[in-house]
């Protein structure tokens, strides 16, 4: 460690670091545009101007993103020659920036409004007219590209060589010629496309998903971690008026996935903003129609099943928590069975970066709790012996597939507890359940380390947290009631 | 305790007549002389560009919205009236409103929206009066917001004028 001065303060800076990072690392904020805490530092955009004394050297105004730190250093980021040259760099940096704040989907969280309104660049002095390119070209199915909007930082041309190591853009031309382009216009290909829409400082690269979706200061953002994989990639969930979640967002954390995330976590929103809910109780009624009914009653069927059959198999989704994977043993232990949680086939997307391939947010932590994961195969065999099923938790169904369910014995009890409504005629009790968006609780992913996942929207009206459920569930079970017809 | 001593009344006012034709002259007086009264709603209030009616919506000539749904009138209103969703165009104005909603029960009339528009898109009308029978039929979408740039016309050429000033 390294002691330098930061404006007038004595502070221990990592010499492994440029200079920007040990001022952002103790509070001094310093405009960047080309710099990136997760990339290598060009120093194009030379707005992050500091002024620095050396020795005996006369104060000068470095970039501070290329500028190694050294034993002895004063900076001063709020010196009046650090404030010039950030001014007149803005100036050239909007010279060709179209005034288009209104439409672009970054105002809002846009460093390049920011920085104009922090450094009170207002108004510019050029009159003649900025350069016409191209507004909307298509790269790939992820991305758009505004190359009027583009400061020609070269984010996104680094972070294609050194995350995903796939270099696919480049700057191409030169002078006031400059442009972000693919290689012959070939759309981008690979699955850390959205993270490009997150490193551009500006709204040049866009989220196609994310287009005229939201203004962002109106969405609510509520840390939580990624459900694709067992990598639990910490992120934002941004949700608009308490309602549809609109994108996820990689959120900073060293120990799991750096800055970033893949775009199969990414546009998982789809499932979570589905409109076909489970009803919070439902009953097969003497019509063999699946109605709503008391959420009490409901429950009370299903305490009685369990108490009235013995070879019940216990089946939870990969995606419960902690918290529920250890209310859901606690139930299979008061019953005496052996809880498990399904474990779907690795999938193809597995990768040197982030991806593991495993789907299962939480396979630590639902074996930590005690249970145990079961193939397809496994449940195959597990269901056709069993003589009552409980199913708890979301998309269970959906990797369960209808077709397996189709095939269950008539005598067969099926209870669901599930996110999506279903009308398959093989279940007998539904129950609403919250989505990883309406619960709290933990996931552990394959590293064991663990990640929070929060609540970023009221669930529907009346449907209870899984803890809860289970836990009801749990107290009244080995204590039959009456019979009641199910 | 106060005692409230009654005066006693003159001969002329006791006999009540003379008291009935000055009343009555006042009456008189009164007909011949410029009326005072407006027969509201049959005679509308006189309104000019400074009347800041309920805000609407501009049209332009193609038939399009002059709103490209930013939503900086949606953050600056006050009373939070206002919900837009925007959604994309082919022009070269890519974006424009999917659901432009004012909720005129909430709607305060105090032209923040107007101040904030970058546009031109949303300016405070002439229009002032508000009756319904539902709460949602308050609730106005763009159908019921939109007015041609000419009826919007003078409220426009005001708030340039104003705007000249700073």
């Amino acid at each position: 460690m390294t002691k330098i001065i930061v404006n007038g303060r004595e502070v221990e800076a990592d010499p492994q670091k440029p200079l920007i990072a040990a001022c952002h690392d103790h509070g001094e904020h310093v405009p960047h545009y080309c710099y990136h805490p997760g990339l290598s530092a060009v120093g194009s955009c030379r707005i992050c101007q500091v002024e620095v004394k050396q020795g005996e050297m006369p104060a000068r105004v470095v970039a501070a993103c290329r500028t190694p730190i050294a034993e002895g250093m004063v900076v001063n980021t709020d010196s009046e020659g650090a404030h010039d040259s950030r001014r007149e760099c803005l100036e050239f940096l909007l010279k060709n920036h179209p005034l288009d704040c209104p439409i672009c989907d970054k105002a809002g969280e846009c460093s390049l409004q920011d920085y104009s309104f922090q450094e009170a660049q207002a108004e510019g002095r050029s009159s003649e007219p900025r350069r016409k390119l191209e507004k909307r070209k298509d790269l790939g199915d992820v991305i758009l590209l505004d190359q009027e909007r583009c400061i020609l930082c070269s984010r996104c041309v680094r972070f294609m060589d050194e995350v995903p190591k796939s270099p696919q853009l480049c700057i191409s031309g030169r002078g006031s010629h400059s442009v972000v382009e693919t290689w012959q216009d070939a759309p981008l290909t690979g699955n850390y496309q959205g993270n490009l829409a997150d490193v551009c400082p500006v709204g040049a690269l866009t989220l196609k998903d994310f287009r005229f979706q939201a203004r962002v200061w109106n969405l609510t953002r509520v840390p939580s971690t990624c459900s694709e994989c067992s990598r639990g990639c910490s992120i934002t969930a941004e949700v608009l008026r308490d309602g549809e979640v609109k994108r996820m967002r990689p959120r900073p954390n060293e120990n799991v996935n750096g800055y970033w995330m893949c775009d199969h976590g990414r546009f998982s929103e789809g499932e979570l903003n589905r409109s076909d809910r489970m009803a919070p109780a439902a009953l097969r009624d003497d019509a063999g129609q699946l109605t709503a009914a008391d959420p009490g009653d409901a429950l009370r069927v299903i305490q009685n099943l369990l108490s009235v059959q013995s070879q019940a198999l216990l089946l939870a989704s990969p995606y419960l928590t902690v918290e529920e994977g250890e209310a859901f043993s606690q139930l299979a232990r008061s019953l005496g069975r052996q809880a498990s949680f399904f474990s779907p086939e690795p999938n193809d997307l597995r990768d040197d970066v982030l991806h593991t391939g495993d789907p299962c947010p939480n396979r630590r932590g639902l074996q930590e709790a005690g249970l145990t994961p079961m193939s397809s195969d496994e449940w195959a065999a597990a269901s056709a012996a069993a003589d009552c099923i409980l199913l708890v938790g979301e998309r269970l169904l959906d990797m369960l597939g209808d077709e397996a369910l189709a095939g269950l014995p008539a005598t067969q009890r099926l209870v669901v507890m599930e996110c999506r409504a279903s009308d398959h005629p093989a279940v007998d009790v539904a129950i609403g359940v919250p989505n990883r968006v309406e619960r709290s609780g933990t996931w552990i992913n394959v590293d064991g380390a663990a990640g929070a996942i929060r609540a970023a929207r009221p669930a529907p009206q009346g449907v209870r947290t899984i803890v809860d459920l289970l836990a009801d569930l749990t107290t009244t079970s080995g204590q039959p009631e009456e019979a009641l017809s199910s | 305790m106060v005692i409230v001593k009654r005066k006693t009344l003159t001969l002329a006012e006791r006999l009540y007549l003379p008291e009935i034709l000055r009343g009555l002259s006042i009456t008189f007086r009164k007909m011949f002389q410029p009326k005072v009264t407006r027969q509201y709603p049959e005679e509308p209030l006189p309104t000019n560009e400074v009347t800041r009616g309920q805000p609407r919506l501009r049209e332009l000539t193609e038939g399009h919205l002059a709103c490209v749904s930013c939503g900086l009138c949606e953050a600056a209103c006050p009373a939070y009236a206002i919900t837009i969703d925007g959604q994309e165009t082919d022009r070269f104005i890519e974006r424009e409103p999917e659901r432009f909603e004012i909720d005129m029960l909430r709607c305060i009339l105090c032209g923040f929206c107007e101040e904030a528009c970058p546009k031109e898109a949303i300016f405070m009308s002439t229009e002032l009066e508000l009756a319904g029978f539902t709460r949602e039929s308050f609730k106005y979408g763009i159908d019921k917001l939109k007015r041609s740039t000419e009826e919007l016309a003078p409220r426009m050429e005001y708030i340039k004028r104003i705007n000249e000033r700073w």
